[in-house]
């Protein structure tokens, strides 16, 4: 899976949120918030392919989780980015 | 997930200060019938000169946004603005107080309709002499959305 081209990451009022940032603008009319450990690992991962095993790996090198739990939650994450259009 | 607008719209303000085109959805009915309220977005762009029916987005109070037309500017600076969907009601404001001008209307059909269009320009000025009907206008438009939705 990637992120797709087009999305970035911003930090607005103290939120993760990603916007669509495209032919030179930015839609706040589709905009996603992330929470800390999903903004995590979208800064990890952004610009290269990744699966849920990395992205489980790296959540246990950040956090206090174990792998089951890391895995996952991992799967869920991309899951939602899936779904919301934002990876493919 | 949306911003509130308190949160959104000084941001909104910001990036198109810095040069953004920036895309928001449309919230309320005050433009009627050209924009509804949750259905559509809207393109805010940057601008060098303002004119009589552009749509603009304008902080008319500190943190008090409207997104509403141009009906008149004195001395290139002294603006008054009304909402399509009103039948009375304007807000004076100055030009410093403009936030961006509306340069697209997206429709949820992936339809986009320029603000520079000349079709659209027309019925724009047509719908502000139509003022003296305006509320019965508004009120068979109502009816047309409503059996729709």
């Amino acid at each position: 899976m990637r992120i797709k081209e087009g999305f970035e990451l911003r930090d607005i009022c103290g939120e993760h949120v990603v916007v669509a940032h495209g032919r030179g603008n930015i839609d706040f009319s589709k905009i996603i918030s992330l929470n800390e450990s999903a903004a995590y690992l979208w800064h990890k991962v952004q610009g290269q392919d990744f699966d849920a095993a990395m992205l489980a790996r790296l959540l246990t090198e950040e956090y206090e989780v174990d792998e089951a739990t890391a895995l996952r939650d991992a799967e869920k994450t991309m899951q939602d980015w899936r779904g919301a259009g934002m990876a493919e | 997930m949306e911003l509130p607008n308190d949160k959104l719209l000084p941001l909104v303000r910001q990036y198109v200060a810095e040069g953004e085109h920036v895309i928001i959805s449309v919230k309320g009915y005050s433009m009627r019938p050209f924009l509804e309220h949750l259905r559509d977005r809207v393109k805010l762009s940057p601008w060098t000169e303002l004119q009589v029916g552009d749509a603009v987005l304008a902080e008319i109070a500190p943190g008090h946004f409207v997104l509403h037309r141009i009906i008149e500017i004195r001395q290139g600076r002294e603006l008054t603005l009304m909402g399509d969907g009103n039948i009375c009601g304007t807000e004076p404001c100055t030009i410093d107080d403009v936030c961006g001008v509306v340069t697209e209307y997206l429709r949820p059909n992936g339809h986009v309709l320029y603000a520079s269009d000349k079709k659209l320009q027309k019925r724009i000025r047509l719908w502000r002499r139509l003022l003296p009907i305006r509320r019965a206008l508004l009120f068979l438009y109502r009816l047309t959305i409503d059996e729709r939705a």
